[in-house]
């Protein structure tokens, strides 16, 4: 049987390469395992790939502008590693830190952390702090989505054969904002979450974001909470109230589930104690 | 078309690579590179780690392709000829090899982080052997091997530098 392995020089080498059938790869952490999984069970394997960490245009990381923009094949240590994400997008840094191990993260694609679409991507919390809109591009055009457009169910996407997401457009925090990503896990490292947290806020709460993630479908931004966050006086009262709220909507979505004992209080007291923290960060002195 | 990439050195030209081959399955079984192990094999243990243009991976979870053009470094392609390298000298000394089936990739990782890392504190060795599992050795004596080594790494680099 002949299998094809193109290594795409550009954009639109692998656009045509994808519009003849192939399949993306890009780190292959997740879909290399999909494969030894059908290897071994005797079902067909892919045939033709396509290779898109290759692409200039996808690891193009572009922080420093009014519109900030990130390659989907940049990798999860380049994230962890790289200057401008650690000052103008440390939550993702953090993220990019906590997901797997050295040997993963080495590999591993933001872009195929989005495409993969698992609710508890860690990846796809830190984006959808920072509003990120996929640009998704096949031989017919470019579209945009945003996360919650492109995800539609747990490890289930909108993405049409022949497409393919180059990166993603990011929101600008407002200046003075603090940072944060937490992971709760059965261990400290090598962990998928059980659930993680994505928050940016400033002082003067102008455009709070707070995601939970591994708690819904996909991660969602808890836009009652920032709406709170925005209108109340910031104070113990408030993340009290904050915590209470998020575990109500992860019960309302998710209902009562053998989880939920533990995960109400985790995620009431995740939300607490990192609006506490951030804010002791902000140095606001009551 | 032939996949081309430096094995340990050594340019490799290999013909007939199925597009959804692993790193991990030509080198064992394509090129007889037995120290390379395949634990899980689906990226959690880290027994096939090998560098990849001096980075660790999985290379259970590496398509073989990703190495065209690149350089692969296997626990075979580490030591000298003539002798063993300082982690693998370092590993024995410290009493972190058991069943060994973890050390080639766990000194791989070692290895890695010496280079991008000349004196690691604990932690630091903690996160970058986070990807690779030992099941009978235990971690203690390993972390005191990766501080061995930066030891043994760092006099040879003063004796080079003082023409020694």
């Amino acid at each position: 049987m002949t299998t094809t392995y193109l290594a795409a020089r550009n954009l639109e080498e692998a656009l045509a390469g994808l519009d003849r059938g192939a399949k993306v790869l890009a780190g292959g952490t997740d879909l290399m395992v999909h494969v030894r999984r059908a290897r071994l069970y005797g079902a067909g394997l892919p045939e033709h790939f396509v290779d898109v960490t290759g692409i200039p245009d996808l690891n193009r990381i572009d922080l420093d502008t009014d519109k900030p923009f990130l390659g989907a094949a940049v990798t999860f240590r380049r994230l962890e590693t790289d200057e401008a994400v650690a000052r103008q997008c440390p939550l993702l840094a953090q993220a990019a830190a906590t997901v797997g191990s050295l040997q993963i993260r080495t590999l591993a694609t933001v872009g195929g952390n989005v495409a993969n679409a698992s609710p508890a991507a860690d990846g796809l919390t830190a984006l959808t702090a920072l509003g990120a809109r996929a640009a998704i591009a096949s031989v017919n055009g470019v579209r945009h989505l945003s996360l919650a457009e492109l995800i539609t169910a747990p490890n289930t996407t909108r993405l049409l054969p022949g497409e393919l997401i180059v990166g993603f457009e990011l929101d600008r925090p407002p200046e003075g904002s603090v940072q944060r990503f937490h992971k709760i896990g059965r261990r400290r490292a090598v962990v998928i979450a059980r659930m993680n947290l994505a928050l940016s806020m400033d002082r003067e709460m102008t455009d709070p974001r707070l995601v939970l993630g591994a708690c819904f479908p996909s991660p969602r931004r808890l836009t009652e909470v920032e709406r709170l966050l925005a209108s109340e006086t910031p104070g113990p009262n408030v993340w009290k109230e904050a915590g209470k709220m998020a575990a109500e909507q992860f019960v309302n979505a998710c209902g009562w589930r053998a989880s939920a004992p533990y995960k109400v209080p985790a995620v009431a007291n995740l939300v607490f104690r990192t609006l506490e923290s951030t804010w002791a960060e902000l140095g606001v002195t009551e | 078309m032939n996949l081309i990439f430096t094995l340990n050195g050594t340019l490799t030209s290999l013909p007939d690579v199925p597009s959804h081959a692993t790193l991990l399955s030509i080198l064992r079984d394509r090129l007889g590179f037995l120290g390379t192990k395949e634990g899980c094999g689906v990226g959690e243990c880290g027994a096939c780690t090998v560098l990849l243009d001096g980075e660790p991976v999985n290379s259970c979870l590496t398509a073989a392709w990703k190495a065209a053009g690149r350089e692969v470094l296997t626990i075979e392609g580490l030591a000298p000829a003539d002798g063993l390298h300082p982690v693998q000298e370092a590993f024995i000394e410290s009493g972190a090899i058991q069943c060994g089936f973890c050390t080639p990739g766990m000194i791989l990782s070692a290895y890695a982080l010496l280079k991008r890392t000349a004196r690691p504190d604990v932690e630091e060795i903690k996160t970058a052997l986070a990807g690779n599992l030992c099941r009978c050795t235990g971690y203690k004596q390993i972390v005191d091997a990766v501080q061995a080594a930066a030891a043994k790494m760092d006099r040879n680099h003063d004796n080079d530098v003082s023409g020694g």
